[in-house]
């Protein structure tokens, strides 16, 4: 585990502790200390704890305004803006003027009209255009009071010019591409969001190549963040709509996408429509991939293009008639060393699917198969349950599909695992939780595996692969690539928790995600 | 399972990790990418720079082989004086190098005229770079080579002195008896990295052998450093056949100054008097082509050294 990743664990678990200090007895110095670690929590998008420890702050300190503006932007971000508006208007009220606390709460209360104006599927609908109105007017009381309020400054510019182009009339008398030059001029180098900030301004005076050049200074900066660069996606794709702007602004959130799975913790979430969409994208000329992207950006761009092709190989196993169950993917028969070797089979989990509909799976029969990358509208039946291996060993199922596979690759096998060290990363592609039908690219870090050169497998003819992520778990039946040629390592099988036991006879556990490395579950069907 | 062993040349580095993460990027990164890790072959790096250089250079991004614009992104950072010698000999031995990389003297090199953009000073030199560049370089170049081939006792500011030959090789035969080690096992130097792997693997007997052997930008072609690896290397003989099993792959760059006037080496280091290392001419892009990311993302090298790996 790398020092970010012990960080985030620790923030947790002091959270945790705090959380329960603060519904029984504890003093002052545990209030002040949860107060802050709320603060952590956003920063590591952890927004469930955050959400739960803010609300235990608020009932020890109602008044402490920067909490409830910590409480609010979990509202926020959970979905439930117009509680959070409920909850920032009488606290922008209450704020004394001069109070810096005022700044964020006003620009908060703006973020959240602007969220529900770009949320509206009709932009001209009068809730939306209200909160447009409202949106701006946040945004531009707060910089308009100082100029070096640069963050409410750049969503200024990003609402005047999108709301324009909805034909909004609102704020006449502001110039987007003027406040753009200032907060340009205004930001302060020091601002950790500078870059970032300068990136999104640059949007607003219209030019690419001072936006190609900004946010190539922007991403090839050490210490640039993924959380960062997930904001910025954010904002390239819900605010500014680059991916409607034509060719050059869809490339550009593309080379994005690509530097984010990059970062450590990435996660790019994708709908299968957009998906379909990327697969059939352009690739854009190396020479603006290096503009943006830094030296090896022609090779980072085509390495996102394969994680891309991959998921089209991805497929979720649904129960008929019912919800997704798990992932599974497409595999060459062969390359289990099963015949005939060009036929195409899916594998999974066990406890997504056996013959017994045991540790919660279905049968086969009541299972179904669609690639949705590659068409959401076919749907296989599974014809034979060809080979299973319960949870406790291998936690897998080989499907023969009812029908021929058509129009999709299968995915690769590596004949290794990757080595072990501080740099290791591993990806999976599928669905956490289940919980819609996005695919979720996910940045992990290899933690340990019991392969070569010094695994030593707890039980014998399993071999086990520890990974994590800063915050995600689920994708039962997931592959898991590694990092660089998106090959399939291992099989995913249990994510997300705590408490797992350390492999190779280490001492204690920690909080990982687990998986079958695919070499053990090919020497299993052999027998 | 494979394993290769990384042997860096001169001038100051960044940190051991930093260096290595950068070559494995490298590879990684080639247009036919050799992700080592993904791959399972594990690797270290054979790290000397602390022996000469008070401490690791903290900007890591000068070498990633893509600036071109300060002494540490072109193998010439960490302020190294030009040798003092010791000996007529070693006086020979530095003028002969010096004169490998320029014709002019100290005077003249002082009194060149700032460089004028888009028209870099001694175009006519081996070295096409401005003096403020080129200069550093070639300090380092001398100061290094010569405290290795002349095994100088020395130590940055505030350390002990230590035997500069004898603790390098020390630690690149440590690193070739590493436990961590697999086969097969391949060493990959660059610069001086190369004149030490040859250097243990042909004349220090409790060397470990190996199952290949690639050179990158290797001044081996030189007079004056092939002089200094006697007793051990010979014309006919050079080749290390007892500690290195399979072969040696060497890759130049023709405007690399490293290689000087020099760059092949199977003329100079036969095997039973035959010429058996494979010299690859490469080019490297840019200005400065003696950088050893440019050579580790070089196609001929990637298929020599998945070759050597017995990786398909």
């Amino acid at each position: 585990m790398n020092g970010e990743d012990q960080d985030v664990e620790a923030v947790r678990a002091r959270a945790k502790s705090l959380l329960a200090a603060l519904r029984g007895v504890c003093g002052d110095d545990e209030v002040r200390e949860a107060k802050a670690c709320v603060e952590r929590l956003r920063d590591q998008r952890d927004y469930e704890l955050m959400g739960r420890l803010a609300e235990a702050v608020s009932r020890r300190d109602p008044k402490d305004a920067t909490n409830r503006r910590l409480y609010a932007q979990y509202l926020i971000d959970t979905g439930h803006v117009t509680a959070a508006v409920d909850l920032l208007q009488p606290l922008a009220r209450r704020v004394p003027k001069g109070d810096k606390e005022l700044a964020e709460v006003t620009g908060l209360l703006g973020r959240a009209h602007k969220q529900i104006f770009f949320d509206a599927g009709d932009k001209s609908a009068v809730g939306a255009r209200d909160a447009l109105k409202h949106a701006v007017a946040m945004y531009r009381a707060e910089y308009e009071r100082d100029r070096k309020n640069t963050w409410h400054g750049v969503n200024l510019v990003a609402l005047l010019t999108r709301g324009r182009a909805f034909g909004s009339r609102v704020a006449q008398d502001l110039d987007a591409r003027t406040i753009a030059q200032e907060v340009i001029a205004n930001l302060d180098e020091r601002d950790p969001w500078r870059l970032p900030t300068l990136a999104e301004a640059s949007l607003g005076l219209g030019d690419w190549d001072i936006v190609d050049r900004n946010v190539h200074e922007y991403v090839t900066a050490k210490g640039t963040t993924a959380f960062q660069v997930a904001s910025t996606l954010r904002q390239f794709t819900e605010v500014w709509d680059l991916e409607r702007e034509g060719e050059r602004g869809r490339a550009l959130v593309d080379m994005l996408r690509a530097k984010l799975m990059r970062l450590p913790g990435g996660v790019v979430r994708l709908e299968p429509a957009e998906l379909q969409r990327l697969r059939q994208q352009e690739v854009p000329y190396e020479g603006r991939l290096e503009a943006i992207l830094g030296t090896y950006g022609a090779q980072t761009y085509q390495w996102w293009k394969t994680g891309v092709e991959r998921a089209a190989s991805v497929a979720a196993v649904r129960q008929k008639m019912g919800g997704r169950m798990g992932t599974a993917f497409l595999v060459r028969a062969g390359d289990l060393q099963r015949e005939p070797a060009d036929e195409l089979l899916v594998l999974t989990n066990y406890h997504v699917v056996n013959a017994e509909s045991a540790h919660g799976g279905i049968r086969p029969e009541e299972a179904e198969v669609v690639f949705e990358a590659a068409d959401a509208n076919k749907v296989y039946g599974v014809a034979e349950l060809l080979w299973s291996s319960p949870p406790e060993r291998h936690d897998a199922s080989l499907l023969r599909l009812g029908a021929p596979v058509t129009g999709v690759a299968p995915l690769p096998i590596a004949t290794t695992l990757p080595v072990i060290d501080d740099a290791a990363r591993v990806y999976i592609i599928g669905h956490p939780g289940g919980r819609d039908l996005a695919f979720s690219f996910q940045d992990n870090e290899l933690i340990d595996h019991e392969g070569a050169p010094t695994g030593k497998p707890g039980t014998e003819g399993v071999c086990r692969v520890h990974y994590r992520a800063p915050t995600e778990g689920g994708s039962s039946g997931s592959p898991v690539f590694n990092s660089r040629l998106w090959q399939v390592i291992a099989l995913h099988h249990m994510g997300g928790k705590i408490g797992v036991r350390k492999l190779n006879g280490k001492e204690g556990t920690y909080g990982a995600n687990e998986g079958i490395a695919m070499h053990s579950i090919v020497a299993a069907m052999k027998g | 399972m494979a394993h290769v062993t990384f042997v860096h040349g001169i001038a100051n580095k960044p940190p051991p990790a930093d260096l290595l993460r950068i070559w494995r990027e490298a590879l990684a990164n080639a247009s036919d990418a050799l992700p080592l890790g993904d791959l399972g072959v594990t690797s270290e790096l054979v790290y000397w720079a602390d022996l000469l250089y008070e401490k690791p250079d903290d900007n890591v991004a000068a070498h990633e082989g893509v600036l071109e614009n300060t002494p540490e992104a072109l193998d010439g950072g960490g302020g190294a004086p030009p040798p003092t010698p010791r000996s007529a000999e070693e006086a020979a031995f530095l003028e002969a190098l010096r004169g490998r990389m320029t014709s002019l003297s100290d005077a003249e090199i002082e009194a060149a005229p700032p460089a004028i953009p888009g028209s870099p000073q001694g175009t006519l030199e081996r070295v096409p770079l401005p003096w403020f560049l080129k200069k550093p370089i070639m300090n380092t170049f001398l100061r290094d080579v010569h405290h290795y081939l002349f095994d100088v006792e020395f130590a940055p500011p505030g350390r002990t002195p230590m035997p500069i030959q004898r603790t390098i090789r020390e630690r690149f035969v440590t690193a070739l008896g590493s436990p961590q080690v697999t086969r097969p096992h391949v060493v990959i130097s660059h610069s001086m990295g190369t004149v030490i792997a040859y250097d243990c693997l042909k004349r220090v007997a409790e060397c470990s052998g190996v199952d290949g052997l690639i050179t990158l930008g290797s001044p081996l072609g030189l007079d004056e450093v092939q002089d200094k690896l006697q007793p051990g290397w010979s014309r006919p003989d050079g080749f290390p056949h007892d500690k290195v099993a399979g072969g040696w792959t060497n890759l130049y760059d023709r405007l690399d100054p490293v290689c000087g006037f020099d760059p092949e080496l199977a003329n100079d280091y036969r095997r039973g008097s035959a010429a058996v290392v494979a010299d690859i001419a490469v080019q490297n892009d840019g200005a400065w082509r003696h950088s050893t990311t440019k050579y580790l993302r070089q196609p001929r090298l990637i298929a020599a050294l998945r070759e050597m790996l017995q990786i398909r």
